[in-house]
């Protein structure tokens, strides 16, 4: 995101609403980002409404308002002058609005959001069948962010398990390599408020997963939340409860449904 | 995507949190969707959702999303969600959808017991199941658990610590109104599965103490 200097006026909305925190004022009284931090996710351009006065009359108010003793206080979800501008991405930066912008679309895939339809239309695909485990790692959530050189690291731990990436993932499509989990150089640097890892295994693996998850977990400073799912048997019982539970770990009291109403409901083979 | 998979709560907090939504699957069924996805939304809205919307199009919540242009501008593939409070109402809705037979994947994010329940109502077996395992790695990064809560209620995490701690501050402050900080905090969830009303219970707790 970029702010034009001549417009802003240093209100500081867009410090409270970015989701990395990559907004400050500078010495000047404006408000820049931190193009390092800024995810490119749009959220400051979106939620801010423009109220559209025009910078120089909002400043000549606040001088004689402080001259006053007295303060205006715009409401909190505006941008006074609409300062914030998008600027045109190119590759790779172009990576983090595709990440972090819910209304992009991942090119790859052709979803939104992080990029995966992962059991989301399972009924569908069958991306998920009988004895498979899914184990999706998102790094940066929640709200801390992700550098795809951590995304890097996880991927790279998990490789001694033979993972079978998922190939409609944006991460997937990321990797130099699936053999190593190794990502593509120049995309290393770049972040994003969240990107998910998305393997598929056999159930009786989830347990080494786990194990391998929460070893790398001490070797770096990154967050990350960790799903586990798989399709039910004809009773509706989870299959991949017993081995989460059983390797010691605590499954949540919600999560996801995929209520199998999508057709042509996706036949497995006996 | 896994967007509304890790909502932090208590049991008695989730029971008042579920939100149902439709994908459809590039190659098999996301062509010739939008009028099923329109129906999905118009089912929904029928029984008054706190929060509803789609992905490309934002949430009800925002300035400038009007219901009927949502459902008019909906296009092949949008992903598109309806949040609810109460077991029983979403129990209607699902039949009614069971009813509709629109042919594309319909999941549900929630107590799974409850929406187990639910199903069972309407005659279904659920398909597939996904559990959070939490959150890992560097947990001393993270805020305290009420800012948690309400963050992980946009599953992209569009909802900023900062913003929520401004909020509670400005409820805490009789600056806004719990109402009036909840939908702000809404208006960042572009996926509609924001839930106003549990933010708002959570955000009237700043006020006792």
């Amino acid at each position: 995101m970029d702010i034009d200097e001549t417009k802003c006026v240093g209100c500081g909305n867009c410090h409270a609403i970015c989701p990395m925190g990559a907004i400050s004022l500078n010495v000047d009284g404006k408000s820049v980002v931190n193009q390092d931090e800024c995810v490119e996710c749009s959220t400051c351009y979106r939620v801010l409404r423009d109220e559209g006065y025009w910078a120089p009359l909002v400043g000549a108010v606040r001088k004689v308002l402080s001259f006053l003793n007295l303060q205006y206080v715009a409401p909190v979800d505006v941008c006074p002058t609409g300062a914030l501008v998008p600027p045109e991405l190119d590759y790779p930066r172009s990576l983090r609005a595709a990440f972090s912008d819910p209304t992009v679309v991942h090119a790859g895939t052709g979803v939104g959001g992080r990029g995966t339809e992962e059991i989301k239309t399972n009924d569908v695909t069958g991306r998920l069948g009988k004895g498979e485990a899914g184990i999706v790692v998102e790094l940066g959530r929640p709200g801390i962010g992700t550098h795809f050189r951590d995304v890097e690291k996880i991927a790279m731990a998990l490789i001694p398990l033979d993972p079978h990436f998922e190939p409609y993932n944006p991460v997937t499509q990321l990797m130099q390599d699936t053999k190593t989990g190794k990502m593509k150089e120049e995309v290393l640097d770049e972040k994003v408020l969240s990107a998910i890892i998305e393997v598929k295994t056999s159930l009786d693996k989830i347990p080494d997963y786990l194990s391998t998850l929460e070893a790398v977990q001490k070797e770096n400073d990154a967050v990350f939340s960790v799903g586990v799912a798989s399709k039910c048997l004809p009773d509706g019982s989870i299959p991949h409860e017993r081995y989460v539970i059983e390797a010691g770990y605590t499954l949540s009291l919600n999560g996801k449904t995929n209520l199998g109403l999508g057709r042509p409901l996706f036949q497995e083979a006996d | 995507m896994t967007n509304t998979l890790h909502r932090l709560g208590t049991v008695e907090n989730l029971k008042g949190d579920y939100v149902i939504f439709v994908s459809m699957a590039r190659d098999i069924n996301r062509e010739g969707s939008a009028p099923k996805v329109h129906e999905f939304l118009r089912i929904c809205n029928k029984y008054n959702p706190i929060n509803t919307g789609s992905s490309k199009l934002g949430s009800v919540l925002q300035d400038d999303v009007e219901f009927p242009d949502l459902i008019a501008n909906l296009k092949d593939g949008s992903t598109s969600a309806a949040v609810f409070t109460e077991l029983d109402t979403l129990q209607k809705v699902l039949a009614e959808l069971v009813e509709a037979d629109l042919g594309i994947s319909i999941n549900i994010s929630g107590l799974l017991d409850g929406v187990q329940e639910c199903c069972h109502q309407n005659g279904i077996e659920r398909h597939s199941v996904e559990h959070s395992l939490g959150f890992w790695g560097s947990r001393d990064r993270l805020p305290e658990r009420d800012v948690l809560e309400l963050n992980t209620l946009c599953g992209h995490g569009m909802v900023s610590f900062n913003l929520i701690q401004k909020m509670m501050e400005h409820v805490r402050m009789r600056k806004l109104t719990p109402k009036e900080a909840a939908k702000i905090m809404g208006k960042c969830c572009e996926c509609a599965v924001f839930n106003t009303t549990r933010a708002e219970r959570l955000l009237e707790k700043v006020l006792e103490t």
